[in-house]
């Protein structure tokens, strides 16, 4: 009799642990995955709706896409562009759409952003990590060799020309481009909820499972540790940001960052630590932050004025550390309270 | 019957002092045992023995003054003066479960006393490094720590039951 | 055995059977997080992304009276490399790569954790 009393605490002892156990369940992406594809850490997370298969077919897409468009693999379509010594060169459909829209944003932009710079970025050394400062003179003549204009594409025939000895590189719009891509497939397929981050670009698919929207951080440009400044609420957007923190070498005390002024084929110098693009196209998201970026506040506030046609909202962080961002945005971002006090002003349509 | 009573005293402290020399010397040898599972406060806590058997013999009031003066001094003697606040913590739990444990339970059932007050030592023992570090996130270890005191309480226990049939003399009048 | 033994013996064994079924349960399903933080002294002293890491690289934490634990950061994991204090647990614990258990080093007040990346915000941009 006593036995059988033990015996039945424990049992309940055991079954209170099975039902315990239950409870610990965690709020996990149904299918996940973390790549490291296009020189970058890529995570893919798909929440509702999502397979194992899809998956596999994005991550299968994106190494499709990096032997395409590899500016260092001598096998990609860029590689042969860029080595063609002024001839045409046949391009794949998903080459053509990405570039006829890189160019787009390169006209649209003044030449602020543009695919030509990539002789210059390999003159600084961003290309191999051997980092140098080029002397005037070499500058003067990267910043001649820098022309999207120059650059023709013919659509219907699917090929490309550049000047003999001209190099582009979609660098600053591959990554935002993928996610664009991924998303409108996955859409396709029934998928309601993802989340993917391209090496910091950040693309959803709908909102969260529950159906709120996703936080996304902006990285503080002034910590080495990831620390978000504010997070943005957002659904089926693109958030991009190009920042000097991102690649940098330091110099006799000055810092030289990757993203290059095409006017001067040196780092611009706009008072700017980065710029972050949210909007509905992840190609004209990545595009823009580096254009952004490039262009400083006031002109860069100038142009997306002059471009409400692009949906598209705006965090500007100067390099004091203060922010800006457009109306747009007011609704939706939290200051991360790590960071209260945060000086932050709204800019008006 | 007046007569008897230094004598008394001079055995009681004797006994006390013999079992918190046996404690000390326990806790030291054992703390240059290396312990096979790398978890933050899993140890065969053998000292626990005397702790036990002291509580039965002696009763609880002298029982903690052995293993107030033994986690004392075994935190002078390996000059670690943090683990004086674990052991502490741990120690005062334990022995609280053990006195109350000694109303419930007889000698005969010394195996099991040890057990549950080395899980409920553990438990002390997290509660306080909850509060020096300011977290709770050692409570994850909880689990490990309840797993791993039963098991070497057990042990502890069984030979605690062992030197309790060895002792009998000493520990009875 | 008697009764009042018979009870407490049972609850200890549920005790022990529940814990080991959250260890089980823990160990048998992958741990989510990315996001390490370390503390000292119940201080935060750093917050590292672990999947945004890409060289591995480590740096001292020092405490009081010399007391020091060596972090050790590589892609994806975490550990403690060297300490001062005694009984070296935190180094033995090696490295962590989910949130199952934390590192603690009880002697220098320093604990090593892991949680999901999702905290202030679900991913970040930059």
């Amino acid at each position: 009799m006593k036995r059988a009393k033990g015996l039945r605490l424990a049992a309940l002892a055991l079954g209170g642990a099975v039902l315990l156990s239950g409870c610990v369940t965690r709020t996990e992406p149904s299918v996940s995955t973390q790549i490291f594809v296009m020189d970058t850490i890529m995570s893919l997370e798909l929440w509702e709706g999502g397979s194992q298969e899809q998956l596999n077919q994005a991550v299968e897409q994106l190494y499709q896409w990096e032997d395409l468009w590899s500016a260092t693999d001598e096998d990609s379509e860029i590689w042969a562009a860029d080595h063609s010594g002024g001839e045409w060169v046949t391009l794949s459909g998903d080459t053509v759409d990405l570039l006829s829209q890189a160019l787009d944003l390169c006209r649209l932009t003044g030449g602020a952003l543009d695919l030509t710079a990539y002789s210059a970025v390999k003159a600084w050394g961003f290309t191999t990590g051997e980092y140098r400062v080029p002397g005037e003179e070499e500058l003067a003549a990267l910043a001649d060799g820098i022309d999207h204009t120059q650059v023709e594409l013919d659509r219907d025939a699917c090929r490309v020309r550049l000047p003999a000895g001209m190099e582009l590189d979609l660098g600053a719009v591959a990554k935002g481009y993928a996610g664009a891509r991924l998303a409108e497939q996955l859409r396709e397929q029934g998928v309601t909820s993802a989340l993917l981050n391209l090496g910091g670009n950040v693309q959803t698919v709908g909102g969260k499972p529950d159906g709120s929207p996703w936080s996304v951080g902006v990285q503080d440009p002034a910590s080495e540790q990831v620390d978000n400044l504010l997070a943005i609420q957002v659904v089926d957007q693109a958030v991009v940001t190009s920042g000097s923190y991102q690649r940098y070498f330091q110099q006799d005390g000055q810092t030289y960052w990757h993203i290059l002024d095409p006017e001067t084929a040196a780092p611009a110098r706009t008072g700017l630590a980065s710029v972050t693009v949210v909007g509905p196209d992840g190609t004209v998201c990545d595009g823009l932050a580096t254009a952004l970026f490039v262009l400083g506040e006031e002109a860069g506030i100038e142009l997306w004025r002059a471009h409400p046609e692009l949906g598209v909202q705006v965090i500007w962080v100067r390099e004091d550390g203060s922010v800006a961002l457009t109306e747009g945005l007011e609704e939706n971002y939290q200051v991360n309270p790590q960071h209260r006090g945060l000086d932050m002003t709204v800019v008006e349509a | 019957m007046r007569t008897q009573r230094p004598a008394d005293g001079a055995r009681r402290i004797t006994q006390m002092a013999l079992l918190t020399a046996i404690a000390l010397t326990i806790f030291m040898a054992e703390a240059q045992i290396p312990v096979p599972i790398p978890i933050p406060g899993i140890k065969l806590g053998l000292a626990n023995i005397v702790t036990v058997y002291a509580v039965f013999a002696l009763g609880p009031g002298d029982a903690l003054l052995i293993l107030v003066a033994r986690v004392f001094l075994g935190a002078v003697f390996s000059g670690q003066m943090m683990t004086l606040f674990y052991s502490l913590g741990g120690g005062l739990l334990c022995w609280l479960v053990l006195l109350l444990l000694s109303r419930l339970l007889t000698w005969k059932q010394i195996w099991l006393c040890s057990p549950i007050s080395a899980v409920f030592h553990n438990l002390g023992q997290l509660l306080v490094a909850a509060a020096l570090l300011g977290s709770w996130t050692v409570l994850a270890y909880l689990p490990y720590l309840v797993v791993a005191g039963a098991a070497s309480g057990l042990f502890t226990g069984l030979c605690a039951q062992l030197l309790a049939g060895r002792l009998k003399g000493l520990g009875r009048r | 055995m008697n009764k009042r033994t018979a009870l407490l013996a049972a609850l200890l064994a549920g005790a022990v059977l529940l814990c080991a079924g959250v260890i089980w349960r823990q160990h048998s399903g992958p741990g989510g997080g990315v996001l390490a933080r370390v503390y000292q002294r119940g201080e935060l002293m750093e917050e590292i992304r672990l999947d945004r890491v890409q060289e591995p690289y480590s740096f001292p934490l020092t405490g009081e009276g010399g007391a020091e634990n060596v972090v050790e950061v590589e892609p994806g994991r975490i550990r403690i490399v060297s300490a001062t204090c005694p009984d070296q647990v935190c180094v033995r614990q090696g490295w962590i790569s989910d949130s199952t258990v934390p590192v603690v080093c009880l002697p220098n007040q320093v604990i090593v954790e892991i949680v999901g990346g999702e905290g202030f915000a679900d991913t970040a941009a930059g």
